[in-house]
């Protein structure tokens, strides 16, 4: 169970996108997820969907792992839709029963957003699917080096990030141990309800603490012995670099923010009851 | 072994307590000198300083009496620091708690970038390191997804990225498989010999320590022998009697000689054992009826 978590991990294939520059990819998400969230009508949310459906087909990542991607906001999506269904009561009454009118306006607009919110998920796991974590925390740490002149050392930020994702796949691990080994003694995690489930817990997460803090100060001596001192005088194996295609990326991402400036203008904004009507 | 890489004098070092308990030293009057090119073993029982020793030997403990000197260099001289842990590199007992990074070459890559290596030189050398091991194929994996004993030869080369000239390893095959520990042993073999680093290897494994030109006996803080394998294991009950245990080749030689059968010379590899018998059955076809 606690191994399907898939949100962080990296799939080294060699591909367009995972060779353009971290610091690229880092831009086009951020803009990617601007340009979603100020869509406002379905031509506009289209044009989003077929840019992801371009990414993820040059990603060469299997289409089954980006859906199982969404699994984990399955519920989210779920109420958001729920709400919007329960909320809107615009466009035409379609069914009525009880104290619930569900109307075409309702419809669309739940379906709008549950595409909005998917797109993003699917746009931010393509980012760390894509991109080691190593590269992920050095373009953040060049991006943010200047802030260095105000104090704020990203440096220590970013180790901090990379040993931290570094160690999740190794704590997974020791906790489904821990597990293992209560259960064999007869702890019962799965019956119950939730006080004592949750009381059920505390005997994995002491042990895994105290291991934590052990791990901690092991790697510390290894990580000294390895003249780590804190990044001064740094050098890196791998430096970024932007090269052609990460030009020809960025262009691209600029004209996605054009594209849907432009499709909004034009398309007008989202209007439940003239897009139900075009519709039929 | 023209030049001593470490040299430890007379150094006491113990652990601080619990508000105001003094604890017994954990190394305790301890000197010795290793020089360069040597593979050394260091056996003890728990609790006898081993580890300690290690932690010493690169300045990551400092002594509270005498000093420790690293290719001439005291580790209390905080100006050296980077110096000495270049030249001595130690890999610990446990691989999961040593490995920083999430892809295998960038981990390898970690010490040479601290050190402020040129990108090339860091290329050649993770390169290089990553071949003595037999990991260069695994370059691009995950660590987590590989074996203990993969896992451990990524730390090995993880320090000789670094190009120290001396390593030590503190148990760094006590949690694997048998398989993971002859791959990490070939590999700590190879480093000696193919690129004459000074190997101090701690362990409590005796086949293990068979394999080094020499080996360092402690006991409660101290040292008790220090010789060749054969000069160690040629008194099998002083060896016991600190609670360590003999190889079995020894124990079946041991064996033999007790029932009365002569076995001469060196009787610690496999080989020579099955050698030795092999003669002794020859020439005394008529005198013994062995087996």
């Amino acid at each position: 169970m606690i191994k399907d978590i898939t949100i962080g991990q990296y799939f080294p294939f060699d591909s367009f996108v995972h060779r353009l520059d971290p610091r690229t990819k880092l831009l086009f998400t951020v803009v990617y997820i601007v340009a979603a969230f100020v869509s406002n009508n379905f031509v506009s949310l289209l044009f989003c969907f077929i840019i992801a459906c371009v990414v993820v087909a040059i990603s060469k990542i299997p289409l089954k792992t980006v859906i199982k991607g969404l699994r984990p906001i399955l519920l989210i999506v779920i109420i958001t839709s729920l709400l919007q269904i329960a909320y809107i009561k615009t466009g035409v009454p379609l069914i009525s029963f009880w104290k619930i009118n569900i109307t075409s306006g309702g419809l669309l607009s739940a379906l709008f957003m549950a595409l909005r919110i998917s797109l993003l998920i699917i746009m931010s796991t393509m980012l760390t699917y894509t991109t080691s974590p190593t590269s992920l925390t050095n373009g953040l740490e060049r991006i943010f080096a200047p802030f260095k002149k105000i104090g704020i050392d990203f440096h220590t930020i970013t180790m901090i990030m990379t040993i931290a994702l570094r160690f999740i796949p190794t704590l997974i691990e020791e906790t489904d141990k821990i597990m293992s080994a209560q259960k064999s003694r007869g702890a019962n995690f799965e019956n119950g309800n939730i006080v004592k489930r949750a009381k059920a817990l505390v005997p994995i997460f002491i042990p895994l603490l105290f291991n934590s803090i052990r791990r901690a100060y092991e790697l510390a001596n290894a990580m000294t012995c390895r003249c780590y001192n804190g990044g001064k005088g740094k050098t890196t194996m791998n430096p970024l670099k932007m090269s052609g295609r990460d030009y020809f990326a960025v262009i691209l991402t600029l004209a996605v923010i054009g594209g849907i400036i432009v499709l909004n203008i034009f398309c007008g904004e989202y209007n439940a009851e003239f897009t139900f009507n075009a519709a039929v | 072994m023209a030049d001593t890489i470490i040299e430890f004098q007379n150094v006491t070092f113990r652990y601080e307590g619990d508000e105001g308990i003094v604890l017994s030293p954990a190394v305790k009057d301890f000197s010795l000198k290793i020089g360069g090119g040597e593979f050394v073993a260091v056996l003890g029982h728990n609790g006898s300083g081993k580890s300690t020793l290690a932690k010493l030997a690169n300045g990551l403990l400092l002594p509270e009496s005498g000093d420790v000197l690293v290719d001439g260099m005291n580790t209390k001289n905080e100006d050296d620091d980077i110096k000495i842990k270049q030249t001595v590199g130690v890999v610990f007992q446990n691989p999961d708690n040593q490995i920083v990074a999430t892809i295998v070459e960038e981990d390898v890559a970690f010490g040479p970038e601290n050190l402020g290596i040129e990108q090339s030189e860091i290329r050649r050398r993770v390169d290089g390191a990553l071949k003595i091991v037999g990991m260069y194929n695994y370059r691009r994996h995950e660590p987590h997804k590989l074996s203990g004993g993969q896992k451990q030869r990524v730390a090995i080369a993880g320090i000789i990225a670094m190009e120290p000239r001396c390593i030590i390893l503190d148990e760094p095959t006590a949690m694997l498989d048998p398989v993971g520990r002859k791959d990490v042993m070939n590999a700590i073999k190879r480093l000696n010999r193919e690129m004459g680093i000074t190997v101090v290897y701690i362990t409590h494994y005796m086949e293990e320590a068979c394999e080094a030109q020499r080996i360092i006996v402690m006991d409660d803080a101290k040292l008790l022998m220090d010789g060749t394998p054969e000069e160690i294991f040629s008194d099998p009950e002083k060896i016991r009697e600190i609670g360590l245990d003999v190889p079995q080749t020894c124990r079946l030689a041991e064996m033999l000689k007790n029932s009365g059968i002569k076995i001469t010379g060196n009787v610690l590899g496999i080989d020579e054992l099955v050698e030795n018998i092999d003669s002794l059955l020859r020439g005394q076809q008529n005198v013994t009826s062995c087996n």
